[in-house]
């Protein structure tokens, strides 16, 4: 189990260096980042992977790009949409996490798109930067929706990922002051635990389901 | 009012954090109200009242914050939430916490690097524009983009620089 940021905006995304913010998750306790458009590779003891954000695309597109990027072994997200666009997007193969959930209709993310991810082990991602930037009735909303999804996985039991979404150096927090913020959403840390280390559950391939001996 | 007896003193922790970027002037009445409104907009004005956030002291780029004992956790996320001061863009990194400042102040002493290394005052090429050298500490390199509107502020490494 490595705890993994499950995505940062390096430069020219944001203000700083990919090995900047390597460094500073190395001081903030992490093992390893997913950092969007950049190489994977090992960084100041730090594992980066690649990391690939698709938004506002027709679904017929998102598959054709989902289909490109198959041997890349990036970690493909995906913003949410409406309902029918995030069962389709969870029955895609090559989508690793559903991002976005906070921002989207409050009926996107009911308990049958809940079943089907965890059915199709797709993970689904907790952004923080809205509960850390964000005031007023932007963050209560943020933590209402958060709140929804813990309930739905304590029920179904798909993965969720934690994310910093971190432009900067400075929008980056440690593991503590995640284990902290999480609290606010009802998550505790084994809860905490198990969405740091999300990002394996959804990039190791499944069991088969017949083994031959 | 007179003082009271130490054992009906209400209890008090304290915590050492470290500011972010390094080289940042904030002022610690204008951090006060960050953290005052912080912790405001995060747990409502009772929960804050409870807690009574106040910046204390700073040295450097350390600063040491009361609240009262049992409330650190509390206190902590909403440190965490704190993204600006004075327009400013900051964050604070929660180093310790303890129950006397004098304590806190012995891990400053520990923890104060012997300065930041002195770069020679230059510019530096980077994606095509040309950016002041601000801070360098260890291998975290921070720079100034030049120019009249935009002064944007890069964070890179020594390995970064190399690269120009």
């Amino acid at each position: 189990m490595k705890i993994t940021d499950a995505c940062v905006c390096p430069y020219p995304c944001g203000d700083s260096s990919v090995r900047r913010m390597a460094l500073e998750a190395r001081d903030l306790g992490f093992e390893r980042i997913v950092a969007k458009d950049v190489p994977s590779g090992e960084v100041y003891g730090i594992e980066l992977y690649t990391g690939i954000l698709i938004r506002d695309m027709p679904l017929r597109d998102l598959v054709n790009r989902i289909r490109r990027e198959k041997n890349s072994h990036a970690v493909v997200s995906v913003q949410a949409g409406d309902s029918g666009f995030n069962r389709a997007v969870i029955t895609t193969k090559g989508v690793h996490i559903l991002r976005g959930i906070q921002s989207a209709d409050r009926h996107a993310f009911d308990h049958v798109t809940a079943r089907m991810a965890a059915d199709n082990r797709v993970a689904v991602d907790i952004d923080l930067s809205p509960m850390i930037s964000g005031r007023g009735i932007a963050r209560q909303r943020a933590i209402h929706r958060y709140r929804d999804i813990m309930v739905l996985e304590q029920r179904f039991g798909f993965p969720l990922v934690i994310s910093s979404h971190a432009r900067s150096v400075l929008e980056m927090r440690s593991v503590r002051e995640i284990t902290g913020l999480c609290s606010l959403i009802g998550m505790d840390i084994p809860d905490v635990e198990k969405a740091f280390s999300g990002i394996d559950t959804v990039t190791t391939p499944p069991d088969a389901a017949v083994r031959v001996i | 009012m007179g003082t009271r007896p130490p054992t009906l003193r209400e209890k008090r922790r304290y915590l050492l954090v470290a500011l972010e970027p390094a080289g940042t002037a904030v002022d610690q009445k204008d951090l006060y109200y960050a953290l005052s409104d912080a912790t405001t907009q995060l747990w409502g004005d009772a929960t804050a009242a409870v807690i009574t956030p106040a910046v204390v002291a700073s040295e450097g780029q350390f600063f040491i914050i009361r609240c009262r004992r049992g409330t650190e956790h509390e206190l902590a996320i909403a440190l965490s939430t704190i993204t600006t001061c004075r327009d400013t863009r900051i964050a604070l990194r929660m180093v310790a916490a303890s129950g006397t400042i004098e304590s806190l102040r012995e891990r400053i002493r520990c923890r104060m690097s012997p300065g930041p290394d002195q770069l020679a005052p230059g510019e530096c090429i980077f994606d095509k524009k040309t950016f002041q050298l601000s801070q360098c500490n260890g291998q975290k390199v921070d720079v100034i983009e030049k120019g009249f509107k935009n002064t944007n502020r890069l964070f890179l490494t020594r390995e970064d620089m190399e690269e120009l």
